[in-house]
Order: C-alpha cells, then structure tokens, then sequence
C-alpha cells in the first residue's frame, strides 16, 4: 500500500515537472532592427525612402514568427519611382504583342484540314500513331460559331490530388494550377509554343523600352472581381509588394519578381515594371500572380502566412476570384466546384470578352488511379491522364471506348540516369559516355515504354525551337564502346574477378555503385535493365528503391553516386539554368555537380541576348555540350496520354499537356445538342 | 480503487509524453524534410534563393534542434490547446484531424458493430454444430474471405456494382462519401445516399475480421462448455439456446468485452489503402500522407490521438475486466 502511495507520488512529481518545463521554455524573441524606410500597408509614398537602409534584415534569432511586424515589400530595395511624365520623355517604347490565344488557335485551324470528321474519329480505336492523329485532329477542331457550344454545360474533370490552397499566391501544385488556370487573374499569357504575349481579355496595350529596362502595361477598365470591386493596376503593384514581403511564404514566385527593381500602378489601368537589367527574361519575370488589394490589404499584416487567420480560412473557403470562374463548393479530399460568372465576361450589362464555355466545371479528386479510370469508365469524370500500362492494357475494349476515347501528344518531360561527377566513378566524362553505351536503350523503349515513348537525346525535345537544327542520333547500346571507353578512363579488370576496378590513390576501387530510385516500379524495372546490362561489363550496380522524400534530400545534398528520375520543363530555356550551371550546385538542382565553365558563361549569355536567332544559337550550343559531357545518360520523353469522354471537344496539347497555356483549356467545350 | 486510477492515468500521461518525445526525435531526424516534397519548394523551373529557403525553414519549425521543436510544440499543446499548422493543408492540425473524424467513424463503428453482431452468432453457431461437415466448410469459407486482400476485394466489388451493374437497381457507387445534388435532398434520401456509399467500404472494412472473431469465440466456447456447471444444465433439461447462449456465452464475455476495450484505437486508424480506393476523406490516408510528406504537425497529432486512445482502451479493458469478474479487484 505505501509503495503504491510513494510511486503514485512520484509519477505526480515527474509529470508536475514536465509541464513546469513546458510552460516556461525559452521564447525570448528578439526584435529584428527594423529600419524605418518601411512602408504601411498602403501604397508606398515616393519620399519615404532611407538610402541607408539595407535589404530587410532576416531576423535569425526570432524563434516565433507572430513577434516579428509584418512589413508589406520589405524586400523591395528602396527605389523612388520617376514621375510617369519623366519615363515617358526619356524612353523609346517598342509594342509589343496582345493576342487572344483563342483567336491564334482557330487561325491555326484555319490552315490545316481535319484528318477525320468528329463522327469517324468517335468510331475509331487509338490503336497506333496514324490513328491518334486522326483522333486529335478531329476531336481538337474549334467550333465555327458560338451556336455550336452548348454553353450551359458542366465539366467533369479529375484531379489526382487535392486542392490545398486556394490563394493564387499559393497555388504551387498541379491540382491547383489547374482550378487557377479557372479562377486567377493574369495580364499575360503564353501559347502552345510558349511564346508570351499579353491578353486581349485584359490588356489594351503593352510596351517594352528599347533599352530592355521597362515594360508598360494599360490594362483595361472593364475588368472586375467576383465581389464586384474593380481589378485595377493598383492590384499588380499590391501583388508585387506581397511577394517581395520576407514573412509571406512565396519562394518560387518570389524568385522572378525579385529579379524586377520595381512595380508601380500610376493610375488605374497604368502599370509599369522597372527591371534591374535588359534580360531576355525580364518578359516572364512580369508574369505572376494578382491577388484583391481591397481585401488583402486589410487582414495581410495580422497573417502574412495568408493561411493561418480566421479571415484568411474563411477568404480560402470563399475567395475572391479575378478569372472567369468562381468557386461554389469546396469539399477537402472530395471534389471542387467552380461556377462561371457573369460578372468575368459583362460589364455594365453588356457583353465585353468571351463567354467561357462551361456554367459549371467540377473537380473531383481521385487519388487511386483504378478508381480514376473506372470512375472514367462510368462518365463520373470526363478526362483523365493516363499511365502508358492503362493505355495498352485497360482502355481497349468497349467498356472504355463506350464513353471515352483517348489520345497521346508530346511533352516535354523527360527521364534520365544521372550520374554523380563528384564520385571516383564519374568523374571522368568516358565513364559516363561508356554508361550511355552499356544501356540497352530499345529494349527499355520497347518492353518497358511500349514503344509509345521516344528516346531523349540532350535537354531540349527536337520539335522545341532551343535543340539543335540537327538533333543528336539516340544511343544504341554498344557494349564494346562501352569496355574501350572504360578502359581509356583507366577501369580495367586488372584482378580477374569479373569485375572492373581502378588504381585511386594507392588503392584498388571495385566498380561497384548504386543507383538510387522512387519506389515506382516501372522506374525500378529501367534500373534493373541497366543493372543487367552492367554486369555483362563487369561493373556492379545496386539498385536501392526509397522514398521519394528520402531521395529528394540526397539528392539535394549530393549523398549518392547514380540517380534516375525526371525534369519537366519550364517556359523559358533559361529555367534550366538551376540545373546546370556551377552556382546551382550548391544553390540550385545541380544535383550531380556539373561543372563547366563554358556551360556556365552560355547560360549568362542567353539571358542577356536579345536577339531571337542568336537567343537559339546559344541554347543549341548548351544542348550539344551536355550531350557531349553526359552528366546524365537521357532516356525518353514522356508522351501526355490523356483519356477524354466523348462529349468534349476543342483540346489541343502543347508540350506541357493540354491545360495551362494560351488557350488550353479555355478551348474545351461540349456540342450543343444538334452536333 | 481511486489511487489505481490516479496511477494509470499519470503513468498513462508519462508514457504519452515518452512516446510522443521518442516519435518526434523520429521523425525530425528522418532523411527529407517537409520542404523536399513542398510544392512551393520543388518547381524545377524556378529557384528560390537561400535567404528564402532560410525563412521557409523558420516557418516550419526546422531551424530549431529537434528537441527544443518538441518542447514548443508540447508548450503549445499543453498551453494554448493549439497543435500547430499543418504543411500540407494550410490549416491548424487540429481541424485537419478533426475534419476526419466523422468519416472514419462512420465506417469503422459500423463495420465494428456488423462484425460483433455478426460473429456472435457465426461463433455460436461453430460451437454448436462443432466437428460436423457443414461447420467445417462455413470455417474454410470464413478462411478464405480472412485470406483475401481487402484491396483485390475493393476492386472486384468496384467492377461488379459499380460498372456491371449500372443502371440496375443493385447499382452501388463507385467512390466518394455522397453524391452530386446530396445537398438538394430531403433527410429521407440523404441517408439512403451515404448508406449506400457506404456499402460497399464497409463490407471491405467487416469481411476479413469475421473469422477471426468467430473463431475467437468458438474457442472460449469450447472450454466454456466443457465446465461442469454446463453439465448440470443440460442434466437439468435446459434447452441448447439457454445452455448456449445464457449460460456459457455469458461467461466467455469477459475476454470478448475486452477485446473491445482493445479494439478502440481501431476506431479511428482507418484503412490507407480502403480510403484511397474508395476516395474516403479517412484517417488513414492522412497518417500516410503525412509521413511521406513529413507534416510533423499532423503526424505528431495523430501520435498523440492513438497513443490515448490506445491507453484508454488498456485502461477501459481493465475496468471492464475487474467490473465483469467479481474475481478481480484492484489491489
């Protein structure tokens, strides 16, 4: 009994000393050195600026993030904005394009006859390429006139993850750039080629200066969010300042805009964008997000996180839409609904931009992809993307082509082996050469890709305007090749055990690495093809599946010898910059540390180069380097295989798929009832 | 009886916080971090710079050692009420677990409940007709459904109501908890609507654990009626049910009613793979997700959920034991 008494007493003692601990804890938080140049959360007045004040200090002591002001574009260097008079009188302005990518695509339509009529290509079975295009032709033709839409509609689309944020500074995921592709709104755009131009939708002109340093924009006056208020300049320059404030967490959007010196709206429909330096890619740096300032601008600085106040939970329920959609139902994990608003394509009752296609597009949100394609299967959604082993397998028969058809097209996202060049074993550009050699590329293409797939020669697709005019021939396997090169790097098998070795440093190395993969197992059966084809040259290769998490963080921190994984790719070639250049091995992707100093001083051409044609040159000449050093072995491309119910008609591809370029799917609709 | 419940529970309160301290060194000092698979962090085509990656890891939490986190968080918890925000939702851990309560407890009762109703009398019955040929192939029957993955089930079922029976009355659907235009119906069709969605998760849910309970009560049953006390009765003339059910059935209850006190963690763990199959907003999905996305937050606040509900359950169990059996006391 008293022992009972005595431990009872102490477990009361140990638990009143943890919570002790608890409560006190070390939340000192040092106030940063706010310099005092900062603005309110208003617009910032020209003569406030302090030269002496540096760039936001980060304040590294700060242990809670409430304790520190939110101070709206404290990243902005101080720059005092000239006068609009004062740029007007010193710049020599260039137009430039305002196109409406609707109008581009049916003018494109326009010259190229329809291979099929929609009635044939609804018979056909997508059995091989003549057929797809076929299928493509016919299904992506716009319609003649308006009559022909049937305009009260809904799209059933898929989305195989959920829809974590609706702000469109947030938006990072693809399940989100599709609802923002619905509801954001943007100045500018980009076609199927990517080439950008500003939107007829809401812009009335668009310059650029010729020396490159700024770009005006007078957007237009009819233009209104969904609660009514009017969508004006002072919303861009709003925008700009959130993102270029240090406590709201926007880092990938945040590293274009800081590359401008400045935004500022000089009345309603006036914005001009100052640029640091005339770069080939200030035109995209232009291009970001635009969030309400009437509403932002009041509940901002209680929560810069733009997630965490209850005004801000109630804005992502409901928010405040600037596109042609507004969210009706939001269901977390379940489905999203958007409804089309009249107050997008009217104003002051009169018609004044296109009306979008669909009254209502539903999202619904299927992660197993079974599910996906029998809920494709049964009409519940309308498209969906799907896997190469969905389209040789599952959706052959009349239960799929009952509802659906189906239809490939190029993207550009390909799948390569990377090989660490900091490793004894890859160091020497040969060994990597001989890698390429050893792999048997056609059986990979065949067995494993169906065939469906091309083989990737070098960083830029052969139809992207970047590769060079002629591509690089694909590798065939060549297992001779293969042993000279690695006997010229020094890799013999000097011992006669069967595999090869080196003398490093006084010591005998084995070739034995291992390459390190996703646990996808298609991705694992192309890593055990290479382990196979490795070993008929006596070199040992470990194929370890992880985590994609555990790999994203070797690979973020070189801790490995061999990788396979894939790029997608982004609008601009100089995006690939963070991949390859020496800086971006330790602040980019560079995760196999290549380094080449001829790469590296390309890339800072290209950024300056103005000149289209010679812009190309210098990107063709990147492509043609790599594929001479080799950092990776490229395998193929990944075609977008897409799955869409029979009723839709209008989707065209670009090289990131069917959605979320000019007009993408803006362009979808279904037939009124008499087509 | 007092001081044994004061004992369980602060002892319960230690080994909450050995646990949650033991599973948070864990998972902070797993290889990746939530920044890894953060959209707003992986976009190829654009980098952040370091100062920005610097703040998204004072955001999260991740500049701290490990230690020092968990003490905030435990501050924050035991202080606040407040269990952070989540990575991955953009919303307090607390209404992200919250939000999956009633999903996942609208399939596991119902499932836990069609179990026991079930496999009483399918125990009862294997008792009963013990040996004889027609309970020895019900027994292999109930093997082969334990034997049969639940994911090779799901889909089977999936193919049969969902697509080949479309269009007939038996139609059932396919995923989700309820229907487009669920809103616009009366109370009536509602409930019919996530019955019927719910039929199909549940049977997946209930199949596989029917023989294993059964089989656990036909085995207590067996050394129930061997007593002899059940000897008396029958001598007395009592018939099978009375012998059966009120007499020896009452007696195996003891362990059968505290494998429920057990069972309560079950209530809310869900099944990763059912929900993702079924597209059901469940808990299980979420623990999954959130290891792979390292969301601290949740996983930490999912840790903490089980490890209570498992300790009440022991400690529920042992109530129910000592209360049943006038045997035990507490001493």
């Amino acid at each position: 009994m008293s022992i009972s008494r005595i431990l009872t007493q102490l477990l009361l003692g140990i638990s009143l000393v943890i919570f002790l601990g608890c409560s006190s804890g070390n939340d000192t938080s040092e106030t940063s050195d706010a310099t005092s140049d900062t603005e309110s959360t208003s617009s910032r007045s020209p003569d406030s600026s302090n030269p002496d004040a540096t760039k936001k200090a980060e304040s590294s002591d700060r242990t809670d993030d409430s304790e520190e002001p939110f101070v709206l574009g404290d990243l902005v260097e101080p720059f005092d904005p000239p006068a609009l008079t004062e740029i007007e009188s010193q710049v020599t302005w260039n137009d430039m394009p305002i196109k409406d990518s609707y109008e581009l695509l049916k003018d494109r339509q326009a010259s190229e006859t329809p291979m099929a009529s929609v009635e044939e290509a609804l018979d056909l079975k997508n059995t091989d390429g003549e057929q797809n295009r076929k299928i493509l032709s016919a299904m992506g033709r716009l319609p003649a006139a308006t009559s022909e839409i049937d305009l009260d509609a809904t799209w059933n689309r898929h989305t195989a993850g959920d829809v974590k944020s609706t702000n469109p500074m947030m938006m990072s995921s693809s399940a989100e750039f599709d609802v923002a592709g619905l509801t954001g709104f943007g100045l500018f755009g980009f076609d199927w080629t990517f080439e950008p131009f500003a939107s007829t939708d809401t812009v009335i002109s668009w310059q650029t200066s010729q020396n490159g340093l700024y770009d005006k924009v007078t957007m237009r006056n009819d233009l209104t969010w969904s609660d009514g208020t009017l969508i004006t300049a002072h919303d861009v320059e709003f925008s700009y300042k959130v993102i270029m404030s240090s406590l709201v967490p926007v880092p990938a959007v945040r590293s274009g805009t800081e590359q401008l010196k400045y935004v500022k709206a000089y009345d309603d429909q006036t914005v001009v964008f100052f640029h640091k330096e005339s770069l080939a890619t200030n035109v995209w740096n232009i291009n970001f997000p635009i969030i309400a300032k009437h509403v932002y601008e009041n509940t901002i600085s209680e929560d810069p996180t733009l997630e965490q106040s209850d005004a801000h939970a109630k804005l992502d329920a409901d928010p405040v839409t600037g596109g042609p959609y507004v969210l009706v139902k939001r269901e977390r994990g379940q489905e999203i609904e958007l409804e089309r608003r009249p107050s997008y394509y009217t104003f002051k009752g009169k018609e004044v931009r296109d009306k979008p296609h669909f009254k209502k597009v539903r999202f619904r949100i299927i992660e197993d992809p079974n599910t996906s394609l029998l809920a494709l299967k049964r009409g519940d959604i309308e498209e969906l993307q799907l896997t190469p082993e969905q389209w040789q397998t599952q959706t052959e028969n009349e239960d799929f082509y009952d509802n659906n058809t189906k239809v490939y097209d190029i993207e550009w996202v390909y799948f390569y082996f990377g090989w660490n060049c900091d490793t004894v074993f890859f160091e020497d550009r040969r060994v990597r050469q001989a890698m390429g050699y050893a792999f048997d590329h056609q059986e990979m293409l065949a067995e494993h890709r169906y065939n469906m797939d091309q083989p990737c020669t070098g960083i830029f697709h052969y139809t992207s305007r970047w590769a060079p005019e002629v591509s690089p021939e694909p590798l065939l396997q060549d297992l001779d090749r293969a042993e000279t090169l690695l006997e010229e790097a020094g890799w013999t098998d000097s011992d006669g055990d069967g595999v090869l070795d080196k003398d490093i440093n006084g010591t005998r190395v084995p070739f034995e690495f291992s390459i390190l993969v996703s646990q996808r197992q298609d991705r694992i059966d192309i890593c055990n093809l290479l382990r196979e084809n490795l070993e008929n040259i006596g070199i040992i290769c470990n194929v370890r599946p992880m985590e994609f998490t555990v790999l994203q963080d070797r690979a973020r921190k070189h801790q490995f010898q061999a990788a396979f994984a894939g790029w997608g790719t982004g609008t601009d070639p100089d995006t690939s910059e963070n991949l390859w250049t020496t800086k971006a091995i330790d602040q980019g992707r560079n995760y196999v540390k290549y380094s080449n100093t001829e790469v590296d001083a390309l890339f800072e051409k290209g950024k300056r180069e103005l000149d289209p044609e010679e812009r190309r040159k210098i990107y063709q000449k990147i492509h043609l380097l790599l594929w001479e050093d080799q950092p990776y072995t490229w395998l193929f491309f990944r075609n977008a295989y897409f799955g869409f119910n029979k009723s839709l008609r209008g989707y065209n591809f670009s090289a990131r798929g069917p959605y979320n370029y000019g007009p993408g799917e803006g362009a979808i609709f279904k037939p009124a009832v008499a087509f | 009886m007092f001081s044994y419940l004061i004992r369980r529970v602060l002892l319960g309160i230690l080994t909450l916080v050995l646990i949650t301290f033991v599973v948070y060194g864990l998972i902070r000092n797993m290889p990746g971090s939530p920044l890894d698979t953060d959209p707003r962090m992986t976009d190829p085509s654009r980098m952040p710079n370091p100062a920005d990656i610097e703040r998204m890891e004072r955001l999260y939490g991740l500049d701290k050692p490990w230690y020092t986190a968990y003490f905030t968080w435990m501050r924050n918890m035991v202080v606040n009420r407040d269990m952070g925000q989540s990575f991955v939702h953009h919303e307090p851990v607390v209404t992200v677990i919250g939000e999956k309560f009633y999903p996942t407890l609208k399939l596991s009762v119902s499932s836990l409940t069609l179990t026991y109703l079930l496999s009483i009398p399918l125990g009862l019955y294997s008792t009963a007709r013990s040996g004889r040929t027609d309970e020895r192939i019900f027994t292999t029957v109930l093997y082969m459904l334990y034997s049969f993955p639940t994911f090779v089930a799901a889909l089977f079922l999936q193919l049969l109501f969902a697509i080949k029976l479309a269009g007939t009355p038996f139609e059932l659907p396919l995923f989700g908890m309820t229907s487009d235009g669920h809103a616009q119906m009366n109370a009536v069709q509602q409930a019919m609507d996530e019955l019927r969605h719910m039929l199909l998760p549940v049977t997946c849910y209930t199949y596989g654990s029917l023989a294993y309970l059964s089989r656990f009560i036909k085995s207590n049953m067996e050394e129930a009626i061997r007593q002899d006390y059940i000897r008396t009765a029958r001598a007395k003339g009592l018939g099978p049910f009375r012998v059966y059910v009120f007499h020896a059935f009452r007696n195996t209850l003891i362990p059968f009613v505290t494998l429920i006190g057990l069972s309560l963690p079950a209530l809310l763990s869900g099944s990763i793979i059912l929900e993702q199959i079924f597209s059901w907003p469940g808990m299980g999905r979420l623990f999954f997700e959130s290891i792979g996305r390292r969301d601290y937050g949740v996983i930490m606040g999912l840790t903490l959920l089980f490890s209570v509900l498992t300790l009440l359950g022991q400690l529920l169990a042992d109530m129910l034991y000592a209360f049943l059996d006038p045997r035990i006391t507490f001493k």
